[in-house]
């Protein structure tokens, strides 16, 4: 723990106040702000990410990258479309998409795992592939027209004022917390990102796991995707295109390092609610989408440069101390000589 | 002596937190004088050498160069007063060519680069040292001995005039260190000033002109070595008195574990033949490149053999994966520890637990954190772990501290054949002690241990049997009255005495 745990708690203390600063700032600008109406609001406007962003993080600390996620949202969208056009009973459709999304994850594990590609380039060709098959499927077309059940499900409130998507993840998200931080699945995903050679040569079977963490990325995603279609009530052949970027931002803001093994959900977990304040909060100040992309860029650089930049200063302070103890010393010793 | 020294470090003083790292240390070097620096880890040796090549700062203390006092503020400074470093693990740029490496730190000469030029002059570094290399060779693929000779010469390159050799020979196979010996004493011949630091006695008693010790961060003794004899050499280091040789108890028992036979790897090894008895400590010996690590990592299952025969308890057996081999009861202590043996950013509890993490799970997967905790606490009041909690990280404890951590790992999966690479490479006296106790301690409980050590008086104290390879191919099985240390390198080194048990 040590150093890595400082270095946390230090990023996230930081996430922290600015998310208290960012609330503050918004409440005074908007009495109504911190509602439960306008927070269930904004989280539903990202919601699918949010989601996604939960099993990101196993994949990131688990040494990989998947950049197919937004690739695999936009196939199962377009699969449930497709098949429920041309006459397929909307719940086996959704089947059908969600095993689609496990057979992608599958294809990146299987290369990435047991051939040993480097997931940058494995998930990169899926991103493209798999946006070409859906591409393929939906051609240039919007499908909409779903039963109201289903768009229901993805606009109206289910329990009390929370709509389905924001109840998957609250059960996603405690899910997670227990897989990542105290079981021993969890365990072993740090210890293959920090030093996947330490993991084989004690016997564990890192293959499998990493195909593992690939497949409940896939099936993650393609359900994401589902959630996206019924909350959209209609879907294109560019439905959630570049939505991998935004995901991979929430993860590494949250101090998950992007070379595997550092990192915990409470940490992607505050990253989220700054960014989706922050986001709104600038909008309420008449900021263009353009800035606050960049300020979410400044933010990012900062999680990547403060870690460091703390440690630094630290160890300088450290040196200082000490030696003004030694002047000390040196001045009380030639004082009584 | 030799007139005035090069460097002359005067009272220096170094404190890290609430670690004295060195306290008013004082150290001349001469030049055409080779200087051994001996002393436990933690001693101050490594901070120390960090002082001279400018990575810290003294924090009281003078350094002088040709009498005059001189700020190092950095490597680079250290670099252009002529001290330069070369390590255990050579710094290359795996990359590019010999050459290249060579004059990495001219770098700044302009946008073009002279390559004939350079290709001249690194042949002639080269050939100084007489050594050959092909200059236009990438590093990647260069023994560890090569590399060390690369760095050498970029040292040379730069004017070197003092050169700090930090345990140069760890990894080197005796043949190997010979080379290099040759090469410094040519150094030293040239007027260079050397400070060489090994955890190898016989070494330092062979090279060195001068002996310093120090002890936490103090300095005990510096003598010309022929007023040091090895016992009061290892009494400076550690204040006490240590055998140098551990006496072995019998510990054999007549039933046999594993019987291996003509087992082999395509293009690695091959005709591997031996019993090992439980209780009984298998001695493997050899060179670096003999191919003992390949052969401990095939019986583990990592690199598995592809012909021969493993027979344990009587039944054959294929072993194609470290879970399979787990089972059988074999464990695989790396000679890597760093690299391969343990996750340093985790818990001494974690790293302990890892390979039988199941049995610290829930019925659910969720981890028992007090049964880790608690097995975790057993190992470090057996193995005298010295820590203040098991929860701390493993990147934070010393090398021998470390070594006890791995070697925890493996005895918690209860192994009935223990192999164990280099167990005491890089660990101080008092720790290397610690794990041959162990050893003797296991054997007696009946457990079978394959000792994989380039320490040729540690296989030599330690094994019942001596297996020796080399390059690859088994030289001969001695048992302990046969085995001497001329014996054991004559068949290491090829030469055609054929002896069997």
């Amino acid at each position: 723990m040590g150093a890595n745990l400082r270095r946390l708690v230090s990023w996230e203390g930081f996430l922290l106040g600015i998310l208290v600063l960012v609330i503050i700032v918004n409440t005074s600008r908007a009495p109504a702000y911190l509602s439960l109406t306008n927070q269930i609001n904004l989280f539903q406007l990202s919601i699918e990410k949010i989601i996604v962003a939960l099993v990101m993080t196993f994949v990131i600390i688990n040494g990989e990258i998947d950049l197919s996620v937004a690739s695999v949202m936009g196939l199962a969208a377009c699969m449930i479309a497709v098949l429920f056009e041309s006459g397929v009973p909307l719940p086996l459709a959704i089947l059908a998409a969600l095993i689609a999304g496990v057979c992608c994850g599958a294809f990146n594990g299987l290369w990435v795992a047991y051939v040993g590609l480097p997931s940058l380039a494995v998930t990169l060709a899926g991103m493209i592939g798999y946006r070409g098959v859906a591409r393929i499927l939906i051609e240039d077309r919007s499908i909409g027209g779903f039963p109201a059940w289903f768009t229901a499900l993805g606009q109206q409130p289910l329990l009390g004022p929370f709509p389905l998507s924001l109840i998957l993840f609250a059960v996603l998200f405690a899910l997670a917390i227990i897989i990542l931080q105290f079981s021993g699945i969890g365990r072993i995903i740090y210890v293959i990102g920090n030093n996947a050679a330490v993991a084989r040569y004690s016997g564990i079977d890192t293959p499998r796991l990493k195909l593992g963490v690939f497949v409940a990325s896939g099936l993650i995603a393609a359900m994401a995707g589902v959630l996206l279609a019924a909350r959209l009530g209609a879907v294109r052949g560019n439905t959630a295109e570049g939505f991998e970027l935004d995901i991979i931002t929430m993860v590494l803001l949250g101090g998950v390092s992007i070379f595997g093994g550092v990192g915990n959900l409470v940490g992607v977990g505050l990253a989220i609610l700054v960014i989706l304040n922050l986001r709104n909060g600038m909008s309420l100040l008449n900021v263009t989408g353009n800035v606050q992309t960049g300020v979410i860029g400044v933010l990012l650089i900062l999680s990547v440069l403060l870690p460091n930049l703390v440690q630094m200063a630290r160890e300088r302070l450290q040196r200082r101390t000490t030696q003004r103890k030694e002047v000390q010393v040196e001045t009380e010793t030639s004082a009584s000589s | 002596m030799h007139g005035a020294p090069v460097l002359e470090m005067r009272d220096i003083s170094r404190r890290f937190g609430n670690t004295q790292a060195l306290d008013g240390v004082s150290l001349r070097l001469y030049p055409g004088e080779i200087h051994a620096l001996l002393g436990e880890n933690g001693a101050g040796k490594s901070t120390l050498i960090k002082i001279m090549t400018g990575v810290h700062q003294p924090d009281s203390g003078q350094i002088l160069l040709d009498g005059r006092p001189v700020h190092i503020g950095s490597t680079l400074e250290a670099q252009r007063l002529g001290i330069a470093a070369i390590y255990q693990e050579p710094l290359m740029y795996p990359d590019l060519n010999v050459a290249e490496n060579i004059f990495i730190a001219h770098a700044n000469r302009g946008p073009w680069v002279d390559w004939r030029r350079m290709y001249r002059d690194a042949e002639n570094i080269l050939s100084q040292l007489d050594v050959r290399l092909d200059v236009r060779q990438p590093a990647r693929g260069l023994s560890v001995a090569a590399q060390q000779t690369v760095e050498i010469a970029r040292a040379l390159s730069l004017q070197v005039r003092v050169l700090i050799m930090d345990e140069p020979t760890a990894a080197l196979s005796a043949h190997e260190v010979d080379q290099l010996f040759a090469i410094v004493q040519r150094l030293r011949d040239q007027g260079v000033a050397i400070l060489f630091i090994s955890h190898r006695l016989e070494e330092v008693f062979r090279i060195a002109d001068r002996i310093t010790i120090l002890r936490d961060g103090q300095l005990i003794s510096s003598a010309p070595r022929a007023d040091v004899t090895p016992e009061r050499a290892i009494r400076d280091m550690a204040g006490r008195a240590i055998e140098l040789l551990f006496p072995r108890r019998d510990t054999v028992r007549d039933r046999v574990l594993v019987q291996v036979r003509d087992l082999g790897r395509t293009g690695v090894f091959s005709g591997i033949s031996f019993d090992v008895r439980e209780g009984e400590v298998l001695g493997f010996a050899g060179l670096v490149g003999a191919r003992r690590t390949d052969v401990g990592l095939a019986l583990f299952g990592i690199a598995p053999a592809d012909s021969g025969t493993i027979v344990i308890d009587g039944h054959a057996v294929r072993i194609t994966k470290p879970a399979q081999a787990m089972r059988y009861g074999i464990a695989y202590a790396s000679e890597d520890r760093r690299g391969l043996g343990l996750s340093l950013p985790m818990s001494i509890a974690a790293n302990i637990t890892l390979p039988m993490l199941r049995r610290y799970l829930t019925p659910m997967g969720l981890l028992r954190r007090n049964a880790e905790a608690s097995t975790a606490e057993e190992y470090r009041r057996r193995l005298s772990i010295r820590t203040p909690s098991v929860e701390v990280e493993v990147s934070r404890l010393s090398g021998g501290n470390q070594q006890k951590v791995m070697l925890s790992k493996w005895l918690n999966t209860k192994p009935r054949l223990l192999i164990l690479d280099e167990p005491t490479r890089g660990i101080d006296v008092g720790a290397k002690a610690e794990v041959h106790q162990m050893i003797d301690d296991l054997a007696a409980e009946g457990v079978a241990i394959i000792l994989i050590s380039s320490d040729l008086p540690e296989v030599l104290a330690m094994s019942d049997r001596v297996l020796v390879m080399r390059e690859g191919r088994q030289m001969g099985i001695f048992n302990r009255r046969e085995a001497t240390q001329e014996r054991i390198l004559a068949a290491a080194m090829g030469q055609s005495e054929t002896l069997t048990s």
